[in-house]
């Protein structure tokens, strides 16, 4: 024994009890952190979602695994299943239409020529601008009877009050807002790729097309990975354009989960049924981020 | 050397979370020093101006012995949130919360009634405007006190209505239906250039409706009887189908355009001239006038009718200044000294000449402020009118869980104006989903 620890010192030659303290302390201000705004949360959601909550948002009574479970009201209820429909058309449409207009712009720009800066900085500028910022000139733009649009169109379409037109609304600002920051990433993959690979593509004789779908697309394969996941990831906490635009409405046809949670939480005072809701958006976006990462191997050349 | 200092930082650092997270306890009041009180509120824009100014106004006379601090906390929905999710720890002394709060507000548990110190002050509560006082009062107590109070109102574009020959101001749905047939006008290519009529998907406005009709809402004397609310009642008085069919006519003929959930859209088309009627609360007039300008010149009514003969009236909708209940005496009697101030006959009638919301205080209508403001404002008379003309007994219903149900309401009128459910249709689903919210929260609260 004692030499065991013998032997420790010397190989160690380091091994003073403060250094056992030591990486903890330096650990402790973001533990502090993570715990209080991250962890604790955390499980407190879990644990508030197994109860009815009263109005100040205390638990009061538990309900988990009875009759009036939260899980179970929600699964029953037409209108969660619609705003989880809602919810996966807004991500898919907002994550590809976003990232496709990143790709387009870029790509217009890629080659300089007069006034391309210019255009650049227009393509880039969505991500300068405050997504309610935004949203309060789009709720003009779309206003029913004297907006931009009705007007430059000459017809007189309720944009955010139709359930016909709703959804697309609020998708097509939001992907405006997306595009920016996908301009700016996929214009910074787009230098990246080796010039050597379009000339020997030019050399096979490859047209406009084939070079960017066989030698573009490959090339930036990991930043289009990465811009897809961070269009998700956006597009699932969209929050700001559908207070402002729609409230969720008409009907639960722009009914996304984050404004769920939100409404049931804090309009409607259900923290209970919230926190269920919450739980169960962070299951959804968990198993999505695991089907991407298996993806990415196969689909992404780096 | 560098590892020691880095250490001492990083405890440093720890400690001062411990600390940050005790801080938030009150030092105890010194008895030295004006009483220092926190007013929360929900006036933005120029109405939240003249909050600023009046506040400034009363820590000037009260120099050394109260000082207010005047905090805004966004829209009444997110002010009432961060209270409430405050969980009863007094973020203020004194709070401006909006009409459907009320009943909340008296079961929460954290409120200290107004009636206790206007008997302690031997107060004369009928300086407060009957009909205003009597939708804060519940069982024979005012819990709040009223400051800004509206009622909605019919506004038309006067000019529109001279030019197709309309005399009479519609006061019911019929007339208001003849009347926009004739303020229609056309494009050439067959689309409506302007509308007769239009109107916000508004809550508010349905529940105005029952009163207008002399019916309840909700049950238990409309939330207002020794039993809290246990279910809605406009589903089986068949109030609440009378508006939905208006509702469904307006917008399966044309009448209106449907202009969304809210009044912001209402009054975009109002003011471009896009529809000739709307309605609002009378709270709007200064910044519709400010904004219409000399394009036209607007004429307000009474709140329409649903139907002919209805003998109900309207109720006032708008905030109360709600007293929190701090236990900290000193604060509660200067609290108590701020709200005398901002009720006063010279600071309603100054906040009603600036803001559009009534005086709540009788006497205001005496002070050369109201008189100039009534000779500039001439439609603002309509609107004093209209509150004298209604009865304490429309007061409107009390309801704990009334942000949601208006949402609901809301939320199936839209459904409505997109023709996926009928007028029955919609007031079944809003008393099926009012109420199993209603039985939830009964459950839980109670």
């Amino acid at each position: 024994m004692a030499k065991n620890k013998e032997a420790k010192a010397i190989r160690g030659g380091i091994q003073k009890p403060q250094f056992w303290i030591e990486p903890y302390l330096f650990l402790l201000p973001s533990l502090l952190i993570f715990g209080m705004f991250l962890y604790y949360p955390f499980f407190r959601t879990i644990f508030l979602s197994m109860f009815l909550t009263n109005k100040t948002g205390h638990a009061k009574i538990f309900v988990a695994f009875t009759e009036k479970d939260n899980y179970l009201a929600l699964f029953k209820s037409a209108s969660f299943w619609a705003s989880v429909r809602v919810t996966f058309k807004f991500v898919f449409a907002v994550a590809f239409g976003g990232l496709l207009i990143g790709l387009t712009s870029s790509l217009l720009t890629e080659k300089k020529y007069a006034g391309s800066n210019f255009t650049a900085a227009v393509y880039a500028m969505p991500i300068a601008i405050a997504s309610a910022a935004a949203s309060m000139a789009f709720k003009m733009v779309l206003h029913p009877t004297n907006g931009l649009l009705n007007n430059i169109m000459g017809t007189q379409i309720n944009f955010t009050g139709d359930m016909r037109y709703a959804l697309g609304s609020v998708i097509a600002v939001t992907v405006w807002l997306t595009s920016g920051i996908n301009f700016i990433f996929i214009s910074a993959g787009l230098r990246n790729v080796p010039a050597e690979l379009y000339d020997s593509a030019a050399v096979d004789g490859a047209g406009y097309w084939r070079r960017v779908w066989s030698v573009t697309i490959p090339s930036i394969s990991p930043t289009l990975f990465f811009q897809i996941i961070i269009n998700i990831i956006g597009a699932f906490q969209s929050f700001s354009q559908i207070k402002l635009l729609t409230e969720g409405g008409p009907g639960d046809t722009t009914n996304v989960m984050v404004w769920s949670i939100y409404m049931d939480a804090f309009r409607n005072f259900r923290f209970g049924s919230a926190a269920a809701r919450s739980v169960i958006l962070f299951l959804i976006v968990m198993v999505i981020t695991v089907i991407q990462f298996r993806f990415e191997k196969r689909g992404v050349n780096y | 050397m560098k590892k020691t200092l880095a250490l001492i930082l990083v405890g440093l650092l720890a400690v001062s979370f411990v600390f940050a997270a005790g801080s938030g306890e009150a030092a105890p009041a010194k008895a030295a020093g004006p009483v220092k009180i926190t007013f929360w509120h929900s006036m933005g824009g120029v109405n939240g101006e003249a909050i600023a100014a009046m506040v400034n106004e009363f820590n000037t006379i009260n120099e050394g012995k109260i000082e207010v601090t005047y905090e805004y906390q966004g829209t009444y929905d997110e002010g009432f949130a961060k209270l409430q999710a405050s969980g009863g720890n007094y973020p203020c002394d004194i709070m401006q919360v909006y009409d459907i709060g009320t009943r909340y507000m008296i079961d929460s548990g954290w409120v200290l009634p107004m009636q206790t110190y206007i008997e302690k002050d031997k107060w004369d509560i009928n300086q407060i405007e009957p009909n205003i006082a009597a939708y804060y009062t519940v069982d024979g107590t005012l819990y709040s006190m009223p400051f800004n109070s509206s009622t909605p109102l019919l506004y038309y574009n006067k000019t529109a209505f001279e030019e197709a020959g309309i005399t009479k101001v519609p006061t019911n749905f019929d007339e208001i239906y003849e009347a926009a047939a004739k303020l229609r006008v056309m494009n050439a290519d067959g689309s409506v250039k302007r509308y007769g009529f239009g109107m916000g998907n508004y809550g508010w406005f349905f529940e105005q409706w029952m009163g207008k009709q002399g019916l309840h809402y909700v049950n238990n004397n409309n939330g207002r009887g020794e039993q809290y609310a246990t279910a809605v009642a406009f589903d089986s008085n068949g109030g609440g189908l009378a508006i939905a069919k208006v509702w469904d006519k307006v917008l399966k003929e044309g009448i209106a355009p449907y202009l969304n959930i809210g009044n912001n859209d209402a009054k975009a088309a109002f003011i471009s001239g896009n529809i000739a009627m709307t309605l609002e609360s009378t709270a709007a007039l200064k910044s519709l006038l400010l904004n219409i300008g000399d394009r036209f010149e607007v004429g307000v009514g009474y709140f329409p009718n649903i139907n002919k003969g209805d003998k109900g009236g309207v109720s006032v909708g708008g905030g109360s200044l709600w007293m929190l209940n701090t236990k900290d005496t000193r604060r509660e009697d200067a609290t108590w000294e701020f709200v005398k101030f901002m009720i006063s006959p010279e600071q309603q009638a100054k906040w009603n000449a600036q803001t559009g919301y009534f005086p709540i205080t009788v006497a205001a209508a005496e002070t050369e402020t109201f008189k100039k403001n009534i000779a500039e404002y001439p439609q603002f008379q309509v609107a004093i009118d209209q509150l004298h003309d209604t009865a304490p007994q429309y007061a409107g219903a009390l309801l704990s869980i009334f942000p949601e149900a208006r949402n609901v309401v809301e939320s199936y009128i839209a459904r409505l104006a997109n023709r996926t459910i009928d007028a029955k249709g919609a007031v079944d689903g809003m008393a099926k989903d009012i109420n199993k919210a209603l039985a939830e929260y009964n459950l839980v609260n109670y």
